[in-house]
């Protein structure tokens, strides 16, 4: 039972409204129902195949803009490179980034962590908006 | 899919736009040579870091195979700058 339709019935069972106008109420939310379902936002999307990077920048009167596309295939297959840095070169780097005051284990980042960490990229939506600047960062 | 046509768009203030579009395998057809050698110099780089030959050809494949779709465009005051990959 959907929300509106229990507030209906919530609204009868404390004597708000008669049974004739729950019922006009109830058939008025079927009737609306199905636009909704053709709404676009209302149907399932499609798996996305793109991370999109969008900054709008204003500086000096001059505006800019970054507009970057890149395919999630081409991630995930970036992320594969992990796994083939040696692993005296990631100790090299450990201790390096240690020296620069972050305490990073990069030892610990697993191609699988990644992985996932790709396939829920397409939830995410970055929005920052200043006077001078506008970032967005979603997946399409 | 291995990438099929590189676009290139230079736009400058007072200045002719500068648009190049390369055809990838053609040109990879010509630079072979030059391909075969910095494929063998990566091999023997793998073998000296004891790197999995193999996986990296592979891994390497993928991410040529990847970048189809990929596309940056970059614009401040007159300049612009194109690269999209097809």
């Amino acid at each position: 039972m959907n929300e509106q339709r229990k507030d209906i019935l919530d609204m009868l069972a404390a004597g708000k409204i008669t049974v004739d106008e729950a019922e006009q109420l109830i058939a008025a939310l079927e009737r609306d129902q199905p636009l909704v379902a053709t709404l676009p936002e209302a149907r399932p999307k499609g798996k996305p195949k793109y991370l999109r990077v969008l900054v709008d920048t204003l500086e000096a009167g001059e505006p800019g803009r970054v507009n970057v596309r890149v395919p999630l295939q081409l991630l995930r297959a970036g992320v594969k490179l992990v796994a083939l840095i040696p692993p005296q070169a990631l100790q090299h780097a450990n201790a390096e980034m240690h020296k620069s005051g972050v305490p990073f284990d990069l030892t610990q980042l697993k191609p699988e962590q990644l992985e996932a960490l790709i396939e829920h990229l397409d939830e995410m939506t970055v929005d920052v908006d200043q006077p001078d600047a506008k970032v967005r960062v979603f997946c399409e | 899919m291995m990438p099929q046509l590189l676009t290139v768009r230079v736009d400058r203030r007072h200045r002719r736009p500068v648009r190049l579009w390369i055809p990838v395998l053609p040109v990879a057809l010509i630079l072979a040579p030059l391909l075969v050698l910095a494929l063998l110099g990566g091999i023997i780089a793998c073998l000296i870091f004891r790197i999995s030959v193999p996986r990296t050809l592979g891994t390497g494949w993928r991410v040529v195979s990847a970048l189809p779709g990929t596309r940056v465009d970059i614009k401040d005051g007159h300049t612009a700058f194109l690269v999209s990959i097809r």
